[in-house]
């Protein structure tokens, strides 16, 4: 049966075999890093609320130069910046991370 | 009489030989610099800014001390002269220095196993003090900032799998050889020091320590040193502190660990920090690893890593530019704070243009 399709197709058998071995191989890829891949889309939102908060927060540069300082070529999604408690908000990704000032010696950190 | 003024003209004449300038409150200001050779300076490392791109070099402040006196500062791009500037790995040559003065307290030997301090390395029982300052754990560590998001460590211990407890993520790597035989710069072993100090002193004393230990005593009062949820100093990358205050440790580090009367770092401490480590292969990276700090020094026939700087300078380097440079032969100490955004930065182009523009001074 598989042999009658492939020697009647056997180009196109050949191109689904490649297929079905680069399928098995990503799968193969994506369960080894798993972990990292899961953590990646974190990566985004939570460097930017840590860096932002210390750019601000720490350095005592100004709103619009912490803005650039911290921007990325992935776009983020929201981003909140509350003054009062120097907690800073931004999601990217999918995924969203906090961080918030915390002394004069302690500077930012991400929270939790 | 004459006897007695003879002798007092003797102390007088022997203290102006002898004395140092140390910084109080501020610096004190030295000869400036000026002509071709400091446009050349300026030309290189303030160049213009490119906002939208971010291309190209972009310093923020670039300061200079000749044997203690400040000769140059000048600030760009938001940062002052007030601005904790953040360090990135600079921190780590800082953290070095917080571990000088615990050592010389004897509260740690260098070939102590750091798993006697830090259970967390009970698996890696073989790595000592002077591994992690030497970056030679042999634990499987990836230091890639940027372009290799997703497999490195130093991201996931910055921000996502590692940020609460750093230490904790960087035990947790498999090892890829012995202990002590490879170089392999990673973040994750500078904050094994800063874990395993935190449990020598206990929580309550570290906390204070790096202040109590080494910011006060060098008059330093602009630091900011950011920590995980465990309480650990980010070692690897968060500290702050103004140009001028970095280059307080600076001179620290010209004057063999003596600050004033003071022996504040051990001499055998200075002496290792400055001493390269004997299984670095030439051009493994940017400059030679001591303990702790990097090296201009020439390794197995290589040339050294800035040919226009004397081999005996040493510098305390971090991400996006920022740079702590020694070069105790000309007396000077180089802050240079940066958002290098690429590659284009030279340190030997700085270093060979700060010395063409404050060349050595010629005695009257």
């Amino acid at each position: 049966m598989t042999g009658d399709f492939v020697r009647r197709r056997p180009l196109l058998s050949l191109l689904l075999g490649v297929l079905v071995l680069m399928l098995v191989l990503l799968l193969g890829w994506g369960w080894q890093q798993r972990v990292a891949l899961s953590a990646f889309p974190d990566i985004l939102s939570a460097y930017t609320a840590k860096e932002y908060c210390s750019c601000r927060y720490v350095a005592g540069q100004s709103a619009p130069y912490c803005q650039g300082y911290v921007k990325q070529y992935l776009p983020i999604s929201d981003f909140v910046d509350d003054p009062e408690h120097k907690r800073v908000k931004a999601s990217g990704l999918g995924r969203t991370h906090t961080a918030s000032w915390l002394g004069v010696r302690e500077g930012c950190r991400l929270i939790p | 009489m004459f006897k007695g003024v003879f002798l007092l003209l003797m102390l007088l004449c022997s203290c102006a030989v002898t004395a140092q300038d140390w910084p109080a409150e501020q610096w004190a200001p030295g000869p400036p610099g000026s002509g071709p050779a400091l446009a050349a300076l300026e030309d290189y490392a303030f160049a213009n800014r490119d906002e939208a791109t971010r291309k190209g070099i972009r310093t923020d402040a670039l300061l200079v001390i000749r044997d203690g006196q400040l000769v140059y500062e000048r600030y760009a791009g938001g940062t002052t002269a007030d601005t904790p500037h953040l360090t990135w790995s600079v921190s780590k040559s800082l953290m070095a220095a917080v571990l000088g003065v615990a050592y010389g307290e004897g509260r740690f030997s260098l070939q102590d196993p750091v798993a006697k301090f830090l259970p967390a390395l009970m698996p890696h029982p073989g790595i000592c003090f002077a591994d992690l300052l030497h970056w030679a754990s042999g634990l499987d560590w990836q230091e890639d900032y940027e372009y290799a998001p997703l497999n490195s460590s130093v991201v996931a211990m910055l921000y996502t799998r590692g940020h609460t407890d750093m230490a904790g993520f960087t035990a947790a790597h498999p090892a890829f050889g012995a202990p002590g035989q490879y170089f392999r710069y990673s973040s994750g072993d500078s904050n094994l020091l800063s874990a395993a100090l935190k449990n020598i002193l206990g929580a309550q004393r570290y906390a204070d320590y790096p202040w109590t230990a080494l910011f006060e005593p060098l008059g330093i009062r602009s630091a900011v040193w950011e920590r995980d949820a465990t309480g650990t100093f980010v070692a690897s990358s968060y500290a702050y502190m103004t140009a001028r205050d970095l280059a307080r440790i600076g001179l620290l580090m010209q004057r063999q660990g003596r600050w004033g009367e003071r022996q504040l770092l051990p001499a055998d401490w200075v002496a290792f920090n400055l001493q390269p480590f004997a299984h670095y292969q030439a051009n493994q990276d940017a400059a030679v690893p001591g303990g702790h700090w990097w090296l201009n020094r020439p390794v197995d026939g290589a040339p050294r890593p800035w040919p226009d700087a004397p081999p005996d300078s040493f510098a305390a380097l971090g991400h996006w530019g920022q740079a702590l440079y020694v070069l105790p032969g000309e007396k000077l100490v180089i802050v240079r704070y940066a958002d290098d955004r690429d590659g284009s930065y030279r340190h030997n182009e700085l270093l060979k243009r700060v010395q063409a523009a404050f060349p050595p001074q010629v005695l009257p």
